[in-house]
């Protein structure tokens, strides 16, 4: 017998006379009900709504609860989530809301613009070149450990309770962060890409521009991402200090009348546009950097 | 007068030597640990040559040296009688980790070494769809290798090196990181690739029986420190490549070579063993 004669023997065994018939006839499996504690496994997308929902539910029912349970007295310091989107309401509708929130996003984002300038070719120098990295690394890690907000008053006499100041500030507060993790992106590039792109003849310059930056670029724009999340939050530290306007100053002057409702819908904001700029960030990689994301 | 000489000389079959590395020694750590003890060798011109041994033996730090990734301790390398300096287009070398780049589409993988070489963008494109035919890629020439299979990516990687026309193809375990079906099937495309393009090769592997499939010239590196224990021509294949490795393993000589190349590297092992 030769070889394709066992084959197709072993082939007309496993299919029969009617192939397709035995496998109707063949019983259904019925699998095991999907738990719900299971190891690593990804509930459904269905499951998964649910389960977001009830969590969030959970939380604003928590907060309601707690509320409703609060004295008197106490109700005024802890406002329902229902107050808080009024007051957040009023705010755009009756105190011209938009100009601060608008403001504050300038803020945020000249800031942090300025800041990834500067960062992001200091830390692919630094990643590319061990030289560069003697040179800076040690002043950057050092810059790190100075809480930026201890740098206020120092501002306030440089600049004065102006635009500038708060603007200096938030891109101290992120700046030397930046640099590191940028600098880490880059020295995680694999050795053979650099290597390969040697042995193929590029120089220096066209390893960096053609090999580096493209392959650390996805994982720089995650610090990025992660970082701007960092900004938002130095964003009230900044509009604390004699800020007339912007998302801070609305809470600050809130406080001073215990207007409780004001200052949670001011919190509320801040992550409104905080998820917004993660989601802008996100966007953005996934147009600009395609192959990062199609699997 | 020399190309004359040249061709006469290939003529009678008497190969050139395109690599010439002379007595090189490399350490590593100020002279602690060394990884090339007084190493010449020859590699003649349009000859496949493997690099076979234990792990830690200096085979791919030769090969390194070869491709001018690394400078020798002592010694010189040289090619066509040029000291080797750096790295350059003229040696192509395929990595063992996968280096094709992932922002770039096969395609675009495939021109961006002859982009280098400053070959005009029209001859570059179809010059990049000929290579990724002979690799068997050009169903997916415009997709990005993130998706892509581990033998896949080291088919890009190859076809853009093999774009390059390099004379010396120089690879560095290249097919470790597949499972032993891609390894296969990577083994006989390079048999295909080699009667097609002429090159001169040098492949380090720790797998006997690849480097016995694909080598004309099997260079054993012994350990600690790493010189060359043993130099053996492939005498038994007569210059002759087997498009399908089972056809190989019928040859008389085969198993002979097999088991000698075992013993050594057995022999090598245990010295390590006994040393450590």
């Amino acid at each position: 017998m030769s070889a394709s004669t066992v084959q197709e023997a072993i082939v007309e065994r496993a299919t029969g006379a009617g192939g397709r018939s035995e496998l109707n006839e063949s019983p259904i499996y019925v699998p095991p009900r999907a738990r719900i504690f299971e190891f690593r496994s990804k509930p459904s997308p269905a499951r998964a709504a649910v389960f977001a929902a009830v969590g969030l539910g959970a939380f604003f029912l928590v907060w309601q609860l707690g509320h409703y349970f609060s004295s008197d007295v106490n109700q005024k310091f802890f406002p329902s989530p229902v107050q808080v989107l009024t007051a957040l309401y009023t705010l755009f509708a009756a105190n011209n809301f938009l100009a601060d929130v608008l403001k504050s996003c300038y803020r945020v984002f000249a800031s942090f613009a300025l800041a990834a300038l500067v960062a992001v070719p200091a830390g692919l120098l630094m990643g590319s070149f061990k030289s560069v990295r003697a040179l800076l690394g040690p002043l950057v890690s050092a810059w790190r450990y100075l809480p930026a907000a201890s740098f206020i008053p120092l501002l306030l006499v440089w600049f004065g309770p102006n635009d500038t100041s708060k603007l200096a500030l938030l891109f101290l507060g992120v700046i030397f962060f930046l640099i590191a993790l940028v600098v880490d992106n880059t020295e995680a590039v694999p050795n053979e890409f650099i290597e390969a792109g040697l042995t193929m003849g590029a120089s220096r310059s066209k390893t960096l521009m053609d090999i580096i930056i493209p392959a650390a670029a996805p994982a720089i724009m995650d610090s990025l991402r992660n970082m701007i999340a960092v900004s938002w939050t130095y964003l009230v530290i900044a509009e604390i200090v004699g800020a007339q306007d912007g998302i801070g100053a609305v809470m600050m002057r809130a406080g001073r009348f215990l207007k409780v409702d004001i200052i949670m819908a001011g919190i509320l904001m801040i992550g409104i546009l905080g998820v917004f700029t993660d989601v802008l960030f996100r966007t953005i990689a996934r147009l600009s950097m395609p192959w990062a994301f199609k699997r | 007068m020399m190309v004359a000489e040249m061709n006469a000389m290939q003529m009678s079959k008497i190969a050139v030597p395109v690599i010439q590395a002379s007595r090189v020694w490399k350490q590593f750590g100020n002279g602690a640990v060394t990884a090339l003890k007084d190493v010449s060798i020859d590699l003649r011109e349009n000859e496949f040559t493997a690099f076979v041994g234990p792990s830690g033996c200096g085979k791919t730090t030769m090969l390194r040296i070869i491709a001018g990734l690394e400078h020798p301790t002592r010694g010189r390398v040289s090619m066509n009688g040029a000291t080797i300096t750096g790295p350059s287009p003229e040696r192509g070398m395929l990595f063992q980790a996968y280096t094709s780049f992932p922002w770039l589409t096969a395609r675009r993988n495939v021109e961006y070494g002859m982009k280098l070489l400053g070959v005009p963008k029209a001859e570059r494109e179809a010059s990049a769809m000929e290579f990724l035919r002979l690799v068997r890629l050009e169903k997916v020439a415009d997709k990005y290798p993130g998706g892509f299979s581990g033998g896949m990516k080291q088919r890009v990687a190859l076809a853009r090196t093999l774009a390059q026309n390099p004379s010396v193809l120089l690879m560095d375990e290249p097919f470790g990181a597949l499972d032993a079906q891609v390894r296969w099937e990577m083994q006989e495309l390079m048999i295909e690739l080699m009667e097609r393009e002429r090159k001169t090769v040098v492949a380090v592997t720790h797998d006997i029986e690849e480097a016995i499939y694909l080598a004309d010239r099997i260079v054993f590196f012994s350990c600690q420190p790493g010189r060359v224990k043993a130099d053996i021509q492939v005498e038994f294949k007569r210059g002759r490549r087997f498009p399908k490795k089972e056809d190989l393993l019928a040859q008389p000589g085969y198993t002979e070579l097999e088991q000698h190349l075992f013993a050594m590297m057995r022999e090598e092992i245990q010295a390590a063993a006994a040393a450590a």
